[in-house]
């Protein structure tokens, strides 16, 4: 099984969508594992072994039951000021990307994948995050995390749009018909997220776009007030958590997170079902 | 009458004057205005284009033209001279000068055009755009003003003729050169009460509560359109263009039939339209393609222009994106704005909503973050010194801080129930004394011995609350009446100095303590308002926009233990701090934005 998800935005909930997935899928006895081809973010851990991935894998690794290894994150991006960018790969420091230097796109990508590969022997199921918008027109030839993927593997999609700017209706619709005409029908289903209110009132919008676009929504679920990882003030990026207390509370979470999306009918079925496709 | 035409031979006699700056009320309309005709010589003209009649006090009607703006302008004034001179007319009562009414406004009267600025979110940059267009034209010497059908917003301020509009209105205005924003530029005014339910001010006034579903059912297929039109039209009728804002998204098509402030009031209007994307979340591309996208066609040509805006880093990246996006939706991208680092107020608490703290200063003041917080752009002005916010919503949010803020909220009793719930309360009486505490409007009324709710207007359940009992002053929610009103006042304390504010509130405070200020009225006798314990730190007043002049800023910040450095007397007031912010906005977009086609299209030649 493997599945990727993308967001119409940054911060619109990939890493908790794929953190509650993890966890509903562990709960299961599915054996996922999570895995994202490219992290930019200063919040990195460091595994067992010493290497470093993305802060947002590792708390998923757990969520799925899992010590974080690198393969679940292996290109990590690391503005480090100046426009330097460090490149992480397999946990270890690759090399520096001055400003503007283009990356070595194919050979992180082909990293990506090899990692990808591995994971996938492995485990029951990857669960894969996208990174910020995959529809972004201007850098979309350079993506590795998103259309990136999606190119190379055969991995199927679902969309997370986050509710609470405004708009969703739009970003979703939007993002669909920018990700192109060849990848545009793995796109298999999309997720409203952080809803308030009554979502009754969605309904002839959510059709709306499902026949426009043959997408399915998996579910609408509401706005929680949970911290996870990636927002929260871990801007240090070198902290450690292992066996913290912080470690824990985040778990507690996302145990609570998957107890509200099943409670609010999210369609874990269907994500099974488009994950084995 | 005789008295104006009187005035009008003084004027005639006098000749062109252009803008009177020695006129200590200059300028009572807009920057740049012609002060030739203070008083028409065309009054009363009968022109509805210009003016209407209203009951006057003896039951007879009076022509009211307080808003007609055209006898100021330039061209027109000067005009109307030449040809005074021309014919010899040397009287007011000359009958010739209705031939020179009928022939200048043949000339010159024409009826505005309006654009309207959408956005793909919220906090998309709506608000600012509207601002920096209005000031681009009004730089271009037109006459411009801002337009929001409907706002829901908690932030409000009254206009000189004592009616409540949205704050960022009356920012807009400002922006567009306007010295007297009014009820027309945002004619329905949403102010959330409780979860489920607003009041619903239309022009300036308390027109109902409205459940969300009775909203979009009874009021805006009903009243509501019929007000926007109305208001649009009159607008219209008086600039050369009004710049409308949309609200949220355009593209909530959920909605869309039931939404008078996005695309129908830009049919209403005739309006173009431009669409703002904040680029900063990502995904900005796939926002404006949906967006023009999920619109209906009858009204997606309206669309003529995508702006993209707050980008850091490099402009020329996001143009990367563009030619494909113009391809695909048929949408030229106008403008890629940076980033700009502004001081301008907030708009509501979408911009609150995951803040935490805001401002560096070294002095940190707590400032109790209601759930019902309103009006808190009050403490904007504090960061002109060294002043750091933290937001309180627990009582250990308040360890450390130098003084405290009760602002203003939209329910007093409710917040109040829950500022006590959460045991903010008590760690306030604790404090008490050992730092400053200043109450605001509803915080105010809680730091009283009573909330009297007896009839139950306020929180729903008939009671009689114990305040803070900081103060010995009594509130009372007695009926469903508002006070609506702009003052003028002196700091009775410290080195004293002027302060201006306004009020908004339900409720009437009976007061038991020395006062803190001293209102002045050009028609009543002056007042005392607020209330202060210098001994104890502890200070109340329902005027928001205390902070805005100098004089109460430093006055309160002085009583801050240490007194932590308080910043030299900065040169600018607020509001002056505020049209640098304006200036350098519109610069920002003047040179990001592809202006000549943007006047193109305002013109209608694209």
């Amino acid at each position: 099984m493997r599945i990727l998800v993308l967001g119409t935005s940054s911060s619109a909930g990939k890493t908790m969508m794929c953190a509650m997935l993890c966890r509903y899928f562990a709960r299961k006895g599915l054996d996922p594992v999570p895995f994202k081809a490219s992290n930019l973010s200063l919040n990195s851990y460091a595994t067992k072994d010493g290497g470093e991935i993305g802060m947002g894998q590792a708390f998923q690794a757990w969520s799925a039951g899992l010590e974080p290894e690198t393969d679940m994150n292996p290109v990590l991006l690391k503005p480090s000021g100046n426009g330097i960018i460090q490149a992480v790969v397999n946990g270890k420091p690759y090399r520096d990307y001055k400003r503007g230097e283009p990356m070595d796109r194919k050979e992180l990508l082909g990293e990506a994948v090899k990692a990808y590969d591995r994971l996938r022997t492995k485990h029951g199921a990857i669960i894969c995050e996208g990174s910020g918008s995959p529809a972004e027109i201007n850098i979309m030839d350079r993506d590795i995390a998103n259309t990136g993927l999606m190119e190379v593997t055969d991995v199927p999609a679902i969309l997370v749009g986050d509710i609470e700017r405004g708009g969703v209706f739009a970003a979703i619709y939007g993002t669909w018909r920018i990700i192109p005409d060849h990848l545009r029908p793995r796109l298999k289903g999309f997720i409203i997220n952080r809803f308030r209110g009554d979502a009754s009132i969605l309904k002839d919008a959510i059709d709306q776009i499902e026949s426009m676009t043959g997408m399915k929504c998996l579910g609408v679920l509401p706005y929680v007030y949970l911290r996870f990882p990636e927002e929260d003030s871990y801007s240090s990026s070198k902290g450690k958590l292992e066996g913290t207390d912080v470690h824990q509370a985040f778990l507690n979470n996302v145990d609570e997170f998957t107890d509200i999306a099943i409670s609010s009918g999210f369609d874990f079925d269907a994500v099974e079902r488009i994950a084995r496709e | 009458m005789d008295c104006i035409k009187k005035k009008v031979n003084e004027e005639i006699k006098r000749g062109w004057i252009g803008s009177n700056h020695e006129c200590a009320y200059h300028p009572s309309h807009f920057t740049g205005q012609d002060c030739t005709f203070c008083y028409c010589p065309f009054y009363p003209c009968g022109d509805e284009d210009l003016g209407a009649n209203t009951p006057g006090k003896r039951g007879k009607p009076v022509w009211n033209c307080s808003d007609c703006l055209f006898i100021h302008r330039t061209e027109v004034a000067k005009y109307i001279m030449s040809e005074i001179r021309r014919l010899g007319i040397e009287d007011a009562a000359d009958p010739r000068l209705k031939d020179i009414f009928v022939d200048v406004k043949s000339k010159f009267w024409h009826e505005g055009r309006a654009v309207m600025v959408v956005g793909a979110t919220s906090d998309a940059g709506k608000s600012i755009t509207v601002a920096a267009i209005c000031r681009m034209l009004h730089r271009r010497g037109l006459l411009v003003a801002p337009f929001k059908s409907q706002n829901m917003s908690l932030n409000s301020k009254v206009t000189r003729s004592g009616a409540e509009i949205a704050m960022i209105q009356v920012l807009q205005a400002q922006a567009a050169g306007l010295t007297t924003p009014d009820a027309h530029m945002n004619p329905i005014l949403l102010k959330p009460k409780g979860d489920d339910i607003s009041q619903v001010i239309v022009c300036g006034k308390p027109f109902a509560d409205y459940r969300v579903k009775e909203y979009y059912e009874e009021f805006v297929p009903g009243p509501g359109i019929q007000i926007v039109k109305e208001h649009v039209d009159f607008m219209k009728k008086r600039y050369d263009y009004v710049v409308m804002e949309g609200a949220g998204s355009p593209a909530e098509i959920n909605i869309y039939e039931k939404d008078i402030a996005n695309m129908r009031a830009a049919e209403i209007a005739d309006a173009v339209v431009f669409l703002v994307v904040n680029v900063e979340w990502g995904g900005s591309y796939a926002y404006a393609l949906g967006t023009i996208e999920l619109i209906p066609e009858k009204d997606r040509k309206r669309i003529k222009g995508i702006i993209l805006n707050n980008v850091r880093g490099d402009p020329k990246k996001m143009l990367a994106g563009s030619g494909k996006l113009e391809e695909m939706t048929g949408v030229p991208v106008i403008g890629v704005i940076p980033h700009v680092d502004v001081m301008l107020p907030s708009e509501d608490s979408e911009a609150l909503r995951d803040t935490s703290r805001r401002g560096e200063g070294g002095i940190k003041i707590g400032v109790v973050k209601f759930p019902r917080i309103a009006n808190f752009t009050d403490i904007d002005p504090l960061f002109m010194d060294d002043v750091s916010i933290v937001y309180v919503q627990e009582p250990k949010d308040l360890d450390g801080v130098s003084a405290v803020i009760l602002p203003g909220t939209k329910n007093t009793v409710l917040d109040y129930r829950w500022m006590c719930d959460k045991g903010i309360s008590d760690r306030l009486k604790e404090m008490k004394g050992k730092v400053p505490i200043l109450g605001i409007c509803g915080g105010y009324q809680m730091m009283g011995a009573t909330l009297d709710d007896s009839l139950g207007i306020e929180g729903g359940t008939k009671e009689v609350l114990e305040g803070l009992g900081f103060f010995d002053n009594r509130s009372t929610f007695a009926e469903y009446k508002k006070t609506i009103a702009n003052r003028e006042a002196v700091l009775l304390k410290g080195d004293g100095g002027q302060v201006t504010g306004y009020e908004l509130h339900m409720g009437q405070t009976e007061v038991g303590e020395e006062p803190l200020f001293r209102v002045d009225s050009m028609f009543y006798p002056s007042w005392n308002e607020g209330s202060v314990r210098e001994e104890e730190k502890l200070f109340g007043t329902y005027l928001h926009g205390c902070f805005d002049l100098q004089a109460f800023r430093r006055y309160f910040l002085s009583f801050v233990d240490g007194s932590v450095s308080v910043r030299d007397a900065p040169a600018k007031s607020y509001e002056e701090l505020l049209e640098d912010s304006l200036d350098t906005l519109a610069d920002a977009f003047e040179e990001n934005i592809d202006v000549e086609r943007m006047m193109r299209i305002l013109e209608g030649k694209e």
